[in-house]
């Protein structure tokens, strides 16, 4: 099999603060194979916009950054350091969660594609803006000719998060990264974007990485999916198999905690209790374990390593969900009514899928 | 879509808030205006949960805002308890208050930075209390316990609360002053799916244990269902489907409802999926489209949808009501 064209290798990212390090992402690794998306999951806090601002170079120059990330044969870091601005933009784009911040505001919607493309490519001023309308087209905008001429805030926010796909598409680019591109416009909007980036990657051969909040997108979407908490990555395996056959407490909680649409009304949620842990001078322990149904003591003297089938389903935990192990550590729990770190416990109705 | 009429009230002594014709307008200078909410009529039961949902730009902040007096509304009437709020002036709206407390969707930004939590809570407390403006000491203790934040923190400011303890600590703010109806707008789009449904939940235990009536506005169509009993779906100002939560999920009839259930990324089992291909954009709120509202996306629409609207009717046995020419048939027969 032919290297990926993404390969990350145990990415560490730090930044220092006044009240200590953050740890914000921890031994963080992926690959990702041309054609394919990658859905990245996660709450606030759990790094996934960190680790695709590392692969993007966009992190402050503060920020403390080991291990290797590999992308069609370049060392992305060594890119960063040799100072080739033509990497990112051309090779790899990124498409971020609110397109009113990304866009100028006092600048044309044309003008703001055509200044990427006579960067990076060297166009006329001409040929650039003549380029700016027809990706417009090609990213569904209605009368581009149109558009090219008009300022963002005239675009409503569904056709503004076009321009800035636009913008991305605009070099022709291998990977383009989407962070949280949907959030911020209305579900009827959504699909069309969701379709439209689909449908771009299909055309192209691009490959995606799509980082969200929301499970039912990286369902519908992604090929392979992510899900990291308190910057690591817990469990990632394709798609189905993430969503059928879980193996981190943590997915399986996630996806318990959510309203579903084919639940009668008043059905009782299943919440995660507590919070997200502190990401500085976190203890050496499982970063899930004061929240986790299955949590035993040994949950809490290490941190457990990726297991599993490399490649195709691993996950980093000691006492993994829909396992014989998971199930035995649960009944302990229940009937002691307290995981090891204290947190009460009371029995569900068995473990299911989404 | 969307049409008016006053089909879904109900004349039962159990009903607490009427809205009647409801219509707000907001100029946006020469002499041009936006036609926020344009006729809606419903009404809300003692001890029900309402849901509002649609996409931005519907009306559904602007209907929560009419009822508590937060804009000005042009026509129609709020009419709660045999009270009309949009009439009440002076002492007599005072006194009215306390009885309609409201939730913000930012729970950061909806609390005093500078003030201890404390503070926050007990302030309409200081404001009503009794004559001298005392209340129970363990009042504020006993909220706090409520929802979920520990008494001891009472000193600390919102600063040193994560997302989810904010908007506890919003609910407990409401909840001081014993309210009959609790509005609640978007209060869950700003946190993370894991704290969501800690606060659902918590919504679903303070409206057991203080019997409290809600109105639950949000964009999200899976959240609605999961915490109302019955739900309107607002597009452009108008109302285009009233009923159950679990029947009007179950039984779309109006395009609109479907375009929606279609577009979730986890589609409705009772939707097809083409459904959710609305074409186009959402009309402007200045110059509405004459007839139905939503005729400019439908693909349903025909000559009669241009011209005449639609007036709410009622799905035959069923609490359920749609605006539409041309409804969707469901196999149990209209």
């Amino acid at each position: 099999m032919a290297d990926p064209q993404l390969s990350v290798r145990d990415l560490t990212v730090r930044f220092p603060t006044t009240r200590g390090t953050v740890q914000a992402v921890n031994g963080v690794s992926f690959e990702l194979e041309q054609g394919q998306m990658l859905g990245i999951v996660g709450e606030s806090g759990s790094g996934k916009s960190v680790t695709a601002k590392t692969l993007m170079n966009l992190l402050p120059r503060t920020a403390e950054i080991e291990g290797s990330v590999m992308f069609d044969g370049q060392d992305v870091r060594q890119a960063a350091a040799d100072g080739r601005d033509h990497f990112w933009g051309v090779e790899m784009t990124m498409v971020f969660q609110d397109p009113m911040t990304s866009l100028n505001p006092v600048k044309k919607c044309g003008e703001q594609i055509a200044e990427t493309i006579r960067y990076h490519l060297g166009q006329s001023k001409s040929e650039a803006l003549a380029m700016a309308e027809d990706l417009l087209g090609q990213v569904g905008i209605p009368e581009p000719g149109k558009r090219v001429s008009q300022y963002p805030h005239e675009l409503s926010g569904g056709l503004r998060q076009r321009v800035v796909i636009a913008m991305a598409l605009a070099c022709q680019p291998k990977l383009l990264i989407a962070d949280e591109p949907t959030t911020a416009v209305d579900v009827t909007v959504q699909r069309h974007i969701l379709n439209l980036l689909d449908s771009l990657r299909e055309e192209r051969g691009m490959s995606m990485i799509l980082i969200t909040h929301d499970l039912g997108v990286a369902r519908g979407r992604c090929d392979d999916v992510a899900v990291m908490y308190a910057g690591r990555i817990v469990e990632r395996s394709a798609t189905e198999t993430l969503f059928g056959d879980s193996r981190h407490p943590y997915t399986d909680a996630l996806l318990r905690s959510i309203p579903r649409i084919d639940q009668p009304s008043h059905t009782r949620l299943d919440p995660i209790p507590g919070r997200p842990p502190e990401l500085i001078n976190p203890p050496v322990q499982c970063a899930y374990a004061p929240r986790c149904r299955y949590a035993q003591p040994d949950c809490l003297k290490s941190i457990p390593e990726a297991q599993g089938v490399e490649g195709m389903h691993e996950f980093a935990c000691h006492h993994p969900a829909n396992t014989d192990q998971g199930r035995e550590a649960l009944a302990a729990n229940v009937a002691a009514g307290r995981n090891a770190s204290g947190m009460p416990v009371a029995g569900y109705a068995g473990t299911g899928g989404f | 879509m969307a049409g008016s009429g006053h089909a879904p009230l109900r004349d039962d002594p159990n009903v607490l808030l009427t809205i009647q014709d409801l219509e707000v307008e907001f100029p946006v200078g020469k002499g041009a205006v936006v036609h926020a909410v344009s006729g809606i009529s419903f009404d809300v039961f003692e001890g029900e949960t309402l849901g509002i949902v649609g996409e931005s730009g519907c009306g559904k902040s602007t209907v929560a805002k009419s009822i508590i007096r937060l804009n000005d509304i042009k026509a129609g009437s709020v009419d709660y308890q045999g009270h009309k709020l949009a009439d009440l002036e002076g002492e007599a709206l005072r006194r009215i208050r306390p009885d309609l407390q409201m939730i913000f969707q930012d729970p950061i930004s909806s609390l005093n930075p500078r003030r201890k939590i404390r503070d926050v809570i007990s302030e309409g407390l200081a404001v009503w209390g009794d004559d001298r403006g005392s209340w129970p000491q363990d009042r504020i203790e006993e909220l706090m316990t409520a929802v979920g934040i520990d008494p001891k923190y009472g000193d600390r400011r919102p600063h040193q609360f994560s997302g989810g303890q904010c908007q506890r600590i919003g609910i407990a703010r409401a909840l001081a002053l014993d309210p009959k109806m609790m509005i609640c707008d978007e209060p869950v789009s700003a946190l993370d799916v894991s704290v969501q449904a800690q606060v659902l939940n918590l919504l679903e235990d303070m409206k057991e244990r203080y019997g409290l009536t809600l109105l639950f506005i949000s964009h999200d169509l899976s959240v609605v269902k999961n915490v109302s009993d019955r739900i309107i779906v607002m597009y452009l100002g108008k109302a285009c489907e009233i009923g159950n939560a679990d029947e009007l999920y179950e039984h779309p009839r109006h395009p609109y409802t479907r375009a929606l259930l279609a577009s979730i990324p986890e589609p409705a089992p009772t939707v097809d999926p083409s459904d959710g291909d609305i074409e186009g954009e959402l009309p402007s709120p200045i110059t509405p489209p004459a007839g139905c509202r939503f005729n400019t996306r439908c693909g349903h629409a025909s000559d009669i949808c241009f011209t005449e609207e639609p007036q709410m009717q009622r799905v035959p046995g069923e609490d359920h009501y749609f605006a539409c020419h041309h409804p969707v048939e469901v196999s149990v027969g209209v």
